[in-house]
């Protein structure tokens, strides 16, 4: 049977029309595909099932919080794809079991729509996992003792009114924060607390971050920016986080525009994914914030030297959590606080002076709404 | 609109937006606040001991210039006892340090410090004029900094004192922590972030007592105490990544000005998290490879982020090319290793013993240090035509001809 005529062959199966280049090589959808979950499942070797010939094996509970963007939801599409296939298979048991958990894009950002149809498509795409959605605000329901530690942790000057909703007060809080940067930091802290708070009430022993290679490079240089170099072994490291729930971040490996490609190439996502609202062109760059300033600079830099930007994650992924004589941790962010006191020397007109003995860390007491920056 | 008052003194009219937190101060209680971080600084870490001998590396720029001012004031105010005095390197390069060492030496004389030059010209045959016209303009740094380092090293010799202060400043460590980050050293991010670096090897002790100090309050410092300083920059390129992480530093201190401050804490912080680098306080670093180290991890402070970007391509084709080898390779796993899951595992991580470079005597890791390396590549592609003394020189005549150059070198009475 003579070849198939192929104007430009894939260079994997060489039998199909190649329909994009990725990493200098020219693949079908289904070569890319596979090139995708296999570097993605590599990641996932630590969650596998025995043998089937051994005893009684119970499937592990993995949290995979989903922001209904791209990283996650392509996160999603391919640890179901490795679901599906170990169910049809006789031979091999189930791994692991997903929760995933959906806090409401709305709540987080009024500028999002409601993702009512999107949550709907999601359960019917993906059936056969159990699926939660949660207010932002129910961070007060599932962290108990958050209330107490806002109001502290804002200061004197921000007005606390316990007989408002918790919508109204979370919305308080957001509002008294003045910089953009203390803004997404603060709210970065407070999405970890309720999805770990939630994975502990659901008994999930690990969380699966969705986070991009690009995203997880951002979030190194802006964590070292805002003076959480501290954090890094937990918060882009693969490893144990300050409340014995286990991170880890599969998407380690692939780039943002990667899994751009990988959603172009799977239509069931299409009605999932909320698109990202990109940043305008316009904006001063002192109005951004540091995470959105590292975001474009890993992306700009990113479309030049994809290496050396994921560098900077594997990088950071090599640092080695410390035992420390002082384990006291952040009451806020979770991150140790013995290092708050080391700051004398620094500033004589002391903005630490308050904080000296202080439950927070160095970069929460960055981002109080009383230090004006 | 009535004037504002100093948020210090509340007494005087505020001329001064801090640019470490925008306090807006009068110009008296600016400069007292700047000197008295220097202090807490100094006696925060312990930096100096009375009765010490201390050599101020001086450029002629405004970070050494400023740097010599205040350790003149505090040492008399606060009877720190030391013994202070100037150390100048001429780098050979026309149009920029011959003229600031003209600076220095007035410097010299303004600040009452006896002052010592040692030229690279004199110490390593080539001044870096030469070193630019042999190898062009990219990748010059790298020669520089290692000689500056070295040089430093032996006029504190040449003078007998065992503590050299620089004049890096927060954005120095800042830029030092970031650029590292982007081209993956852990260990150098490790050991740049230190105020103090000793080695076992060295006897020279380097330290920055303006570490967090920031770039633009040192400007204003000069400026309102009006110190002769020179202001060119070095006329040649920076290294890519240096001027990447720059602008990225320049950024972030738009947005958030504590940035420099926080990026210096992160440094701190995440060296204690690097894998064989032991550093239990996190202050000192104990690294014995440090002493070699430093020259490049510092930078010399004059870039302003023009860049060819040259290596950062260069880092970028070696890590595709590593890629795709590793997609050749076969992994081969024996079976009683650990689980994949716990990859944490580290190998043990290979120290570097510190030795003695068999050219030149120079504290070293490996058998030929940094500096006599670089110089036997110049040499070599030296033309044999020109008359040069060093022209026909064998490799192993270096070491007696740099002893020898060191003998010429002599302290510069201002």
């Amino acid at each position: 049977m003579p070849a198939k005529e192929l104007t430009r062959p894939c260079m994997d199966c060489k039998d199909a029309e190649a329909i994009l280049t990725t990493r200098k090589r020219s693949l079908c959808s289904h070569c890319f595909k596979l090139f995708i979950q296999f570097k993605i499942l590599r990641r996932m070797d630590g969650h596998k099932a025995p043998p089937k010939i051994q005893k009684e094996y119970l499937p592990s509970k993995l949290l995979l919080p989903l922001s209904l963007g791209v990283s996650s939801s392509v996160l999603l599409h391919i640890l179901d794809w490795q679901l599906e296939r170990q169910r049809s298979n006789p031979h091999s048991r189930v791994a692991y079991q997903l929760h995933v958990l959906v806090i409401e894009p709305s709540t987080i950002s009024p500028s999002n729509s409601s993702f009512d149809s999107n949550f709907e498509g999601l359960q019917k795409t993906f059936p056969t996992h159990i699926f939660t959605r949660l207010p932002f605000y129910s961070v007060f329901e599932y962290v108990p003792e958050m209330k107490e530690l806002i109001l502290e942790y804002a200061g004197p000057q921000f007005a606390d009114d316990s007989s408002q909703s918790d919508e109204a007060r979370l919305a308080a809080f957001r509002g008294s924060v003045s910089s953009a940067t203390s803004k997404d930091d603060l709210d970065n802290v407070l999405l970890t607390r309720l999805v770990v708070a939630f994975a502990k009430q659901d008994a999930c022993e690990t969380i699966l971050w969705g986070d991009s290679d690009t995203r997880l490079s951002a979030k190194t240089l802006a964590g070292a920016a805002k003076g959480r170099g501290a954090s890094l072994t937990w918060q882009v490291s693969d490893g144990m986080s300050p409340w014995g729930v286990q991170f880890e971040f599969p998407l380690r490996d692939i780039n943002k525009p990667e899994l751009q490609q990988y959603k172009s190439v799977c239509p069931e996502l299409s009605n999932i994914v909320i698109p990202d609202q990109p940043i305008p062109d316009n904006i001063l760059t002192k109005n951004l914030s540091i995470d959105e300033l590292m975001m474009r600079y890993v992306e700009t830099q990113g479309a030049k030297y994809p290496g050396v930007m994921a560098n900077v994650s594997r990088t950071a992924n090599k640092l080695q959590a410390a035992g420390s004589d002082d384990p006291a941790s952040c009451a806020l962010c979770g991150s140790l606080v013995g290092n708050v006191k080391g700051n004398t020397g620094i500033t004589v007109a002391s903005q630490f002076g308050e904080s000296q003995g202080s439950q927070f860390c160095y970069g929460c007491s960055r981002s109080r709404p009383e230090i004006k920056s | 609109m009535a004037p504002t008052l100093c948020f210090n003194c509340k007494e005087a009219r505020a001329l001064i937006i801090r640019p470490k937190n925008r306090h807006k101060l009068c110009r008296a209680c600016f400069l007292e606040v700047f000197e008295t971080e220097v202090h807490e600084t100094i006696t925060t870490f312990k930096l100096f001991y009375p009765g010490e001998r201390v050599a101020i590396g001086a450029s002629g720029g405004k970070d050494s210039t400023v740097l010599a001012a205040v350790l003149k004031i505090l040492n008399e105010r606060y009877r720190y006892g030391l013994d202070l005095c100037l150390l100048s390197i001429d780098e050979g390069i026309r149009g920029y340090r011959d003229d600031s060492l003209e600076t220095v030496k007035r410097n010299a004389k303004q600040y009452d410090m006896p002052l010592m030059i040692v030229g690279y010209g004199e110490l390593y045959g080539w001044t870096m004029d030469q070193v630019v016209e042999q190898i062009g303009k990219k990748g010059n740094c790298t020669y520089c900094g290692v000689f500056r380092r070295q040089a430093l090293d032996r006029g504190a010799a040449r003078l007998e004192i065992k503590h050299v202060v620089t004049g890096h400043n927060a954005d120095d460590v800042a830029e030092t922590v970031m650029m590292n980050l982007l081209r993956g050293d852990l260990p150098r991010l490790s050991r740049g972030t230190s105020i103090v670096t000793a080695s076992g090897a060295s006897e020279i002790k380097r330290s920055k007592p303006l570490k967090y100090a920031y770039e633009k309050e040192i400007v204003l410092y000069a400026h309102h105490r009006q110190l002769d300083y020179f202001s060119t920059e070095c006329i040649y390129s920076p290294e890519a990544f240096r001027g990447s992480a720059r602008t990225l530093i320049k950024d972030l201190e738009k947005i958030r000005p504590s940035s420099i401050l926080d990026i210096v804490k992160s440094g701190e912080d995440m060296a204690v998290l690097v894998p064989g680098e032991t550093n239990p306080n996190g202050k000192t670093c104990r690294s014995k490879a440090a002493a070699e180290d430093e020259a490049e991890a510092g930078g010399c402070g004059s870039q302003n982020g023009r860049s060819s970007g040259g290596e950062m391509a260069a880092m970028e084709t070696q890590l595709a090319e590593n890629e795709a080898a590793g997609s050749r390779e076969t992994e081969i796993r024996l079976p009683q290793q650990p689980k994949p899951g716990s990859s944490k595992t580290q190998k043990p991580i290979k120290r570097q013993v510190m030795g003695h470079c068999e050219r030149c005597g120079y504290i070293s890791s490996q058998r030929v240090c940094k500096a006599c390396t670089l110089l036997d590549g110049l040499n070599r592609n030296r033309p044999k035509t020109a008359i040069e003394v060093s022209a026909s020189m064998d490799d192993e005549e270096i070491s007696s001809t740099l002893a020898r150059q060191m003998e010429h070198t002599q302290l510069t009475n201002s």
